[in-house]
């Protein structure tokens, strides 16, 4: 059970490597440049259709009680392509997770720009919307997190709280407020961001283990950023 | 009365001196827990099979089974074991600070240095508490609570000696530096950093958790 698995693990990482892709091109991209291409497209549409099928039966039935061989039947394909494709089901979770996100950031590109007030209350109301979106599938995101602590190394997928973009947003939030003279020029914000991030991740216990909803857990880290912006306000405005 | 006392002082007996069955029962157990440790550790919860652990503790799969229900009893064992023991180094290395960013940084590190080596049952034990069916059971082992106890005993000696303003919400930041706590161990899993990086960030952490509490 374990070698063949462990065999197409190997496949996958291999074909997904840059350098041997780089590689393989440089030698025999003349001959088979066309070839190629087609297989390239063929891969993109198995990738595709294998993230749809997995889409559906995790919010379905469950990540846990969802078996690759069930998604590849779903999808279409053999087994043996969603593991040329992924290494393991915890990356097409964390794929699928990803791709959600463009929903999310779709919202959050349109609404950010009209945000006001305070610091504090723009700050609320970007992580407001995050809980606010993770929380209508909570157990599918609570898989999320759990699977991203069984990956092995080298693996490729995006590990849990990796987030580059609600980092940013973070970020600019906190540097425009300084622009705006609400933030001490002395704020060191990669610092708070990297505080406001840990609260924001860790609240999620509340959803886990207290099932709170995404009202109660907004309410909380509300409170958490005003704690922190109580420590980066500059002196003169307190 | 007297009825009681004697009923305890056969209890005190019995603990003393354990039958034949009942101590080779604990050394199993022990052996089981030892094998169980070392497996964990090098081949992650997951990859670590009952076989294996039976194996490697020289018995079999079944007299495993009688001892623990499944895996999941063996990794929480192992945790009680060692979330009592971190705690007490992170108590003792609280109790040397002087200040209380001293004190929240020394007993931050007591803890990043007691994993130190055991990151794949760090990684475990993270993955372990978010899944639906062995989270419960971890997150409710008493010694994750006292540890945000311990952040808010070190807040309120702080307050004590008049560092920390009377206002500073100590429930709110002892859960908050908690969180900071956790989360670093994050880096350690996936970006493989050291104990000084972690200790250097946990310095800021508290800074910038703290700033606002030292005004007012």
């Amino acid at each position: 059970m374990n070698s063949p698995q462990g065999k197409w693990l190997a496949t996958g990482a291999h074909a997904g490597s840059p350098v041997n892709g780089k590689h393989f091109r440089t030698r025999r991209q003349s001959a088979l440049g066309g070839k190629l291409n087609q297989r390239q497209t063929q891969k993109e549409a198995t990738r595709r259709r294998v993230l749809d099928a997995a889409r559906d039966l995790f919010e379905t039935v469950g990540y846990e009680e969802t078996t690759v061989r069930e998604i590849a039947t779903q999808a279409g394909v053999a087994v043996g392509s969603v593991f040329t494709c992924f290494a393991s089901k915890a990356e097409v979770l964390s794929q699928v997770m990803l791709d959600r996100l463009e929903d999310l950031y779709a919202e959050l590109d349109r609404i950010t720009p009209h945000l006001r007030g305070s610091v504090v209350d723009r700050l609320s109301s970007i992580f407001a919307l995050h809980y606010a979106f993770e929380t209508r599938r909570t157990p599918l995101f609570l898989a999320h997190i759990a699977a991203a602590y069984s990956w092995r190394p080298g693996s490729d997928a995006v590990p849990y709280g990796r987030n580059p973009r609600l980092r940013g947003m973070i970020f600019d939030c906190i540097a425009e407020g300084r622009e705006r003279g609400e933030v001490t020029q002395e704020a060191d914000i990669a610092l708070i961001v990297d505080t406001l991030m840990a609260a924001y991740a860790w609240n999620y216990r509340l959803a886990a283990w207290e099932q709170a909803g995404p009202d109660q857990m907004s309410a909380v880290l509300e409170r958490q950023i005003t704690l922190i912006a109580e420590g980066f306000r500059p002196s003169a405005a307190a | 009365m007297k009825h009681v006392a004697e009923v305890d002082s056969q209890a005190e007996t019995r603990v003393r001196m354990p039958t034949r069955r009942a101590m080779a029962k604990q050394q199993t157990r022990a052996k089981v827990l030892a094998a169980a440790r070392e497996l964990f550790s090098t081949e992650g919860y997951e990859g670590a099979t009952i076989r294996d652990i039976a194996a490697s503790a020289g018995m079999s799969t079944g007299a495993v089974f009688a001892n623990f229900a499944d895996k999941s009893e063996l990794f929480r064992e192992i945790m009680v074991f060692d979330m009592a023991a971190v705690l007490e180094a992170m108590n003792e290395a609280a109790a040397r600070g002087r200040t209380v960013d001293d004190a929240l940084l020394k007993a931050f590190g007591a803890g990043y240095t007691f994993y130190r080596g055991q990151i794949h049952l760090v990684r475990a034990a993270l993955g372990l508490s978010w899944s639906c069916d062995t989270g419960p059971a971890l997150r409710e082992l008493p010694a994750m609570q006292d540890t945000v106890e311990l952040f808010a005993e070190q807040l309120a000696l702080g307050v004590q000696r008049g560092e920390l303003s009377q206002e500073c919400e100590i429930k709110l930041r002892s859960q908050m530096l908690f969180d900071s706590y956790l989360a670093n161990y994050a880096h350690a899993v996936f970006g493989g950093w050291s104990l000084e990086a972690l200790q250097a960030r946990s310095r800021d952490q508290i800074r910038v958790i703290l700033a606002g509490a030292r005004r007012g």
